[in-house]
């Protein structure tokens, strides 16, 4: 399964928010991470995305008052959304054996 | 569900989202919402928080949140089929209605189009140049205190002057579109040939106008076509027409017998497209071109139209100011040095204007432009009227969907209880208009097609249906969407704003007086269509009154016979063989006569040893021979006509009224006055017109002179086709190698007032649109009055009211509506007209017949409309009407 980058960083996201991961969640813990916020419509779309490839599962539950009693709708990682990850980095990899005096912190072992 | 009280969205953004997202996504999407609407606003503020709320709603305008319009599994295709099926039913149910909401909208929508086409040809005129943002011509603009005006003919050194000092003007060069020595007209031959032919699209250009405008070539290049001096460039019509398939340059082209001066083929391009406002087929190289000595360095004598291309990203205005300050600094001293009284007005009021290329074929109406142009004034008419059309045709749509309501209140009462909501209501109803337009579309499309040959003739061009465009089924649909849309709304809120029990249980009046606002409809209609009346009979009438206004000579039995200049000295045979003809009572010979199309050119007077006191009298000289006057019957007031046998009447002058008026003599004949030359006056001639009625008549002289290439022929017969036939042999005998050319001066006469002819047929073919879809609307609700009334009209019958007096009943209604229009239409058509009559030197009164006439004509028409339905309804059989109680 092919994942785009952005698609990647939410798979990261979700899965290392385990049981609590929806959408305003997940959107915050981007933001943390990395510095920037995607727009909610982005994230949203890459959600329900990645859940059409498979790579997520998903249950509704969870409402607030903050959400004016709307559900949440929480996210868990799958399998194929693990090795989705798991390939991605493969790439990254390959790359950077050619990029000189770059170390990505992987033992050539 | 709503949201929590403290959580408060912008309210339409909320429901902007609703309305996009699909059941799938709105519960979590939202949620996610309304939690980073309040993160944000205790973060922030709740402006902030709002900002962001919008913003993340847009940003959720995509695929996975869209609800499927079109699913196959959803309840609203099966509605919308629901929908359909009902809006069809009901359209073949009342087949009256509906045919007379087809039928308006499809004629509102026909003009549309064809307006829209025209419209379209107006504005694409100049606008396939290379750099064509960079191309300018020069405009003169003298604006004195009395009147401005603008004008386009320059002195002969103004454009490589202008570039010399200004590095903004990359490239300048002159045009000169006038009937001027080769331009214009000519008899032409090859040098090897002896048959002439006639061609009538002349003109001398610049070799650098030529690089301007930058024209497709077929033979030689652009950079070559005029560099030598008498070189000619010829269209590739033209170059077929002379030498066939072999490739022309190099050969020699000879114009009006002219042996002196042959023009040689420097090059051949493309046919002229017709949207461009120079399309001459044969230019003469101006290089090395000098009228008369000195010519091309002087300050007198303005024929060139000048065109500049300019630098990228120069700014025109500043370029105005910079070359009308260059100007002023030699113009000035050079007309002070001549003691030019003319000088300080120069100072005072000149200055230039740049008009861009592509506006010069729509904004030139006041440049006295001699080529082909058209007028924005005309564009924005014809939009309007179109649109005013549509809009009657909209509204007898309205006014009929909303006068039937009644019928459909126990539909809508129904829907209601079984759980529609109002939405899909007026949905509903916007269906059914949208498809009553889009067969409306369909027809209006074939009517457009089937009225084309017509509008070509009112609006003098040449367009086609765009059948073969792409763009024509798009734009169609859209058309239709939008005009149902226009004219649905209001029936479809009206409609669906019944209250269900009210509805069904049959409480919804039943229209039967005509509701305020279809009668404020119907006034409007009748009032646009009466200003239409009042506008075609004004032109009609102001037409009339030029083509028979005394003029001070006789236009009627004058043949001109043209392309004489090629006789040469054997004029006098000709004029002598032609008055052998018995039919023929006189025969004159001057390019100058008081149509147009014929020469002018323009001299300053003065009385005699007064050049340096008095301002300068500008006037023609027309130079004439001694058979002019009494050929053309103009009225000698005072004096006598030239004599040719005299010598000293090489010097003599024949002036019109208001020229004696202008040089201030209360005695004129014997006066002496001067140009560049002495003059004696002999005589004295009734002022009569030669320029357009538009303009008055100016100051003019007749001096005798040879300058024959149009013979005036005056005939007094019965029979003009014999009379026609002897002169073409007289002719053929003549001149056997170049065939007889003549037209009517009556004929001439009329065709300068094409465009005012033209503005009166726009006006009556949309008249006739606009009161047939007036009357259209009229009708409809008439037979709608009579269908709800026909209880109580039986009732009154029984009771014995006669035929007349239902009859009365039944229209006097319609007949006030009639009235208020006629009262709202006079006033309004009497300003309109009486502003485009200020365009008229010369014109009519409009007088109260105009009016009369068109509220009889409109009167009339409302009447039979009505009186249709009224009188079927008026003699019906009472025990039909009443047969269900």
């Amino acid at each position: 399964m092919k994942i785009g980058a952005f698609e990647e960083l939410v798979l990261l996201a979700v899965g290392s928010l385990g049981e609590e991961a929806y959408g305003v969640a997940v959107k915050e813990l981007l933001r943390e991470k990395t510095g920037k916020s995607p727009s909610i419509g982005a994230l949203h779309s890459a959600l329900y995305r990645l859940e059409d490839k498979g790579c997520l599962t998903s249950h509704e539950g969870g409402a607030t008052s903050e959400r004016g009693g709307r559900r949440k709708k929480y996210y868990l990682l799958t399998s194929v959304g693990k090795d989705a990850i798991i390939e991605a980095n493969k790439i990254r990899m390959e790359f950077s054996k050619n990029i000189q005096g770059l170390n990505l912190g992987m033992d050539e072992a | 569900m709503k949201p929590d009280k403290e959580i408060r969205p912008p309210k339409w953004a909320d429901i902007l989202l609703k309305w996009f997202c699909s059941e799938r996504v709105i519960e979590t999407l939202q949620g996610d919402l309304y939690e980073l609407y309040l993160i944000r606003r205790d973060r922030h503020s709740k402006f902030k928080a709002d900002i962001g709320f919008i913003g993340d709603v847009f940003s959720s305008i995509r695929p996975f949140a869209l609800r499927k319009l079109w699913s196959k599994h959803s309840n609203t295709n099966a509605m919308f089929r629901n929908n359909l099926k009902v809006a069809w039913r009901g359209l073949v149910k009342h087949k009256m209605y509906s045919l007379i909401k087809v039928s308006g909208l499809a004629i509102g929508i026909a003009a549309c189009l064809l307006i829209s086409l025209f419209v379209i040809d107006e504005l694409g005129h100049d606008k396939n140049y290379v750099d064509g943002d960079q191309i300018f011509r020069l405009i003169n603009v003298e604006d004195n205190p009395a009147e401005s005006e603008k004008w386009l003919s320059h002195q002969p050194l103004i454009a490589q002057m202008m570039k010399e000092q200004f590095p903004d003007i990359e490239m300048a060069g002159r045009l000169i579109p006038y009937n001027w020595f080769a331009g214009g007209d000519n008899q032409v031959r090859r040098a090897d040939r002896k048959q002439n032919a006639y061609e009538d699209s002349f003109a001398y250009m610049d070799q650098e106008l030529l690089e301007i405008l930058q024209p497709k070539m077929v033979y030689g290049s652009i950079e070559e076509a005029l560099t030598k001096p008498n070189s000619i460039l010829i269209s590739r019509e033209k170059a077929e027409k002379y030498f066939q398939d072999e490739n022309p340059i190099g050969k020699t082209l000879i114009l009006d017998e002219n042996l002196e001066d042959p023009w040689v083929v420097g090059g051949v391009m493309e046919n002229p497209d017709e949207r461009n406002h120079i399309k001459f087929d044969f230019l003469l190289s101006l290089t090395g071109q000098e009228f008369w000595s000195g010519e091309q360095t002087s300050w007198c004598c303005s024929n060139y139209n000048t065109y500049f291309k300019v630098a990228k990203g120069t700014d025109p205005e500043l370029l105005e100011d910079k070359m009308t300050f260059a100007m002023k600094e030699q113009y000035v001293p050079y007309l002070k040095e001549r003691g030019n009284q003319y000088a300080d007005a120069v100072e005072e009021y000149r200055s230039y204007k740049l008009q861009p290329i592509g506006e010069v074929y729509l904004h030139s109406k006041e440049l006295n432009e001699v080529l082909k142009h058209g007028d924005i004034g005309v564009v924005w008419l014809f939009s309007a009227i179109a649109l005013f059309v549509l809009l009657l045709a909209c509204i007898n749509f309205i006014n009929l969907s909303t006068a039937k309501s009644a019928n459909r209140a126990k539909e809508v009462g129904l829907r209601k209880v079984v759980g529609s909501f109002r939405g899909n209501l007026i949905g509903q109803f916007l269906i059914e208009s949208i498809l009553v337009t889009f067969i409306s579309t369909l027809i209006g499309v074939l009517i457009a097609a089937a009225l084309m040959p017509a509008f070509n003739t009112i609006s003098g061009k040449s367009l086609e249906m765009p059948f073969a465009e792409w763009w024509l089924i798009p734009s169609m649909l859209m058309l239709a969407i939008v005009v149902g849309t226009i004219a649905g709304i209001y029936p479809a809120f009206y409609l669906s704003a019944f209250k269900p029990i009210e509805a069904i249980s049959g409480k919804v009046s039943r229209g039967a007086k005509t509701s305020t606002l279809r009668g404020i409809m119907v006034v409007f209609q009748f009032t646009c269509s009466v200003i239409l009346i009042v506008g075609s009979l004004v032109v009609y009438k102001q037409m009339k009154f030029m083509l028979n206004k005394d003029l001070g000579y006789d236009k009627e039995h004058v043949i001109m016979l043209q392309g004489a200049s090629s006789v040469g000295d054997k004029l006098d045979l000709l004029q002598n063989e032609l008055l052998q003809i018995p039919e023929v009572m006189n025969v004159s010979a001057s390019n100058y006569l008081p149509v147009s199309g014929t020469r002018r050119d323009q001299n300053e007077f003065w009385v005699e040893g007064r050049s340096k006191i008095d301002k300068a009298v500008g006037a023609q000289i027309w130079r004439v021979d001694d058979d002019y006057i009494e050929t053309l019957g103009m009225n000698l007031m005072s004096g006598r006509d030239f004599d040719k046998s005299s010598v000293r009447d090489s010097t003599s002058l024949i002036i019109n009224q208001t020229m004696a008026r202008e040089l201030g003599l209360d005695d004129p004949l014997g006066a002496r006055i001067e140009n560049r030359q002495g003059w004696t006056i002999i005589g004295v001639i009734e002022d009569f017109h030669f320029e357009s009625m538009r303009g008055g008549i100016g100051p003019l002289a007749l001096a005798l002179g040879r300058y024959g290439s149009v013979v005036p022929v005056k005939v007094n017969s019965k029979n003009m086709q014999a009379t026609l036939e002897s002169i073409t042999a007289t002719w053929d005998e003549m001149m056997p190698n170049q065939p007889i050319r003549y037209s009517f001066m009556d004929e001439v006469f009329a065709s300068m007032y094409e465009d005012v002819q033209r503005t009166g047929n726009v006006f009556t073919g949309f008249a006739i649109l606009a009161i047939f879809v007036a009357c259209l609307g009229l009708f409809g609700l008439s037979a709608f009055m009579v269908e709800q009334r026909s209880k109580e009209i039986s009732i009154r019958k029984v009771l014995g009211a006669s035929i007349k007096m239902i009859f009365n009943l039944l229209t006097v209604n319609f007949m006030k509506l009639v009235a208020i229009s006629l009262l709202i239409a006079i006033p309004v058509s009497y300003l309109l007209m009486d502003e485009w009559l200020l365009d008229f030197e010369f014109r009519i009164e409009i007088g109260w017949l105009v009016f009369a006439i068109a509220s009889v004509i409109i009167t009339v028409i409302a009447i039979a409309t009505v009186s249709y339905e009224s009188l079927k309804a008026a003699v019906v059989n009472p025990a039909k009407g009443l047969r269900s109680e």
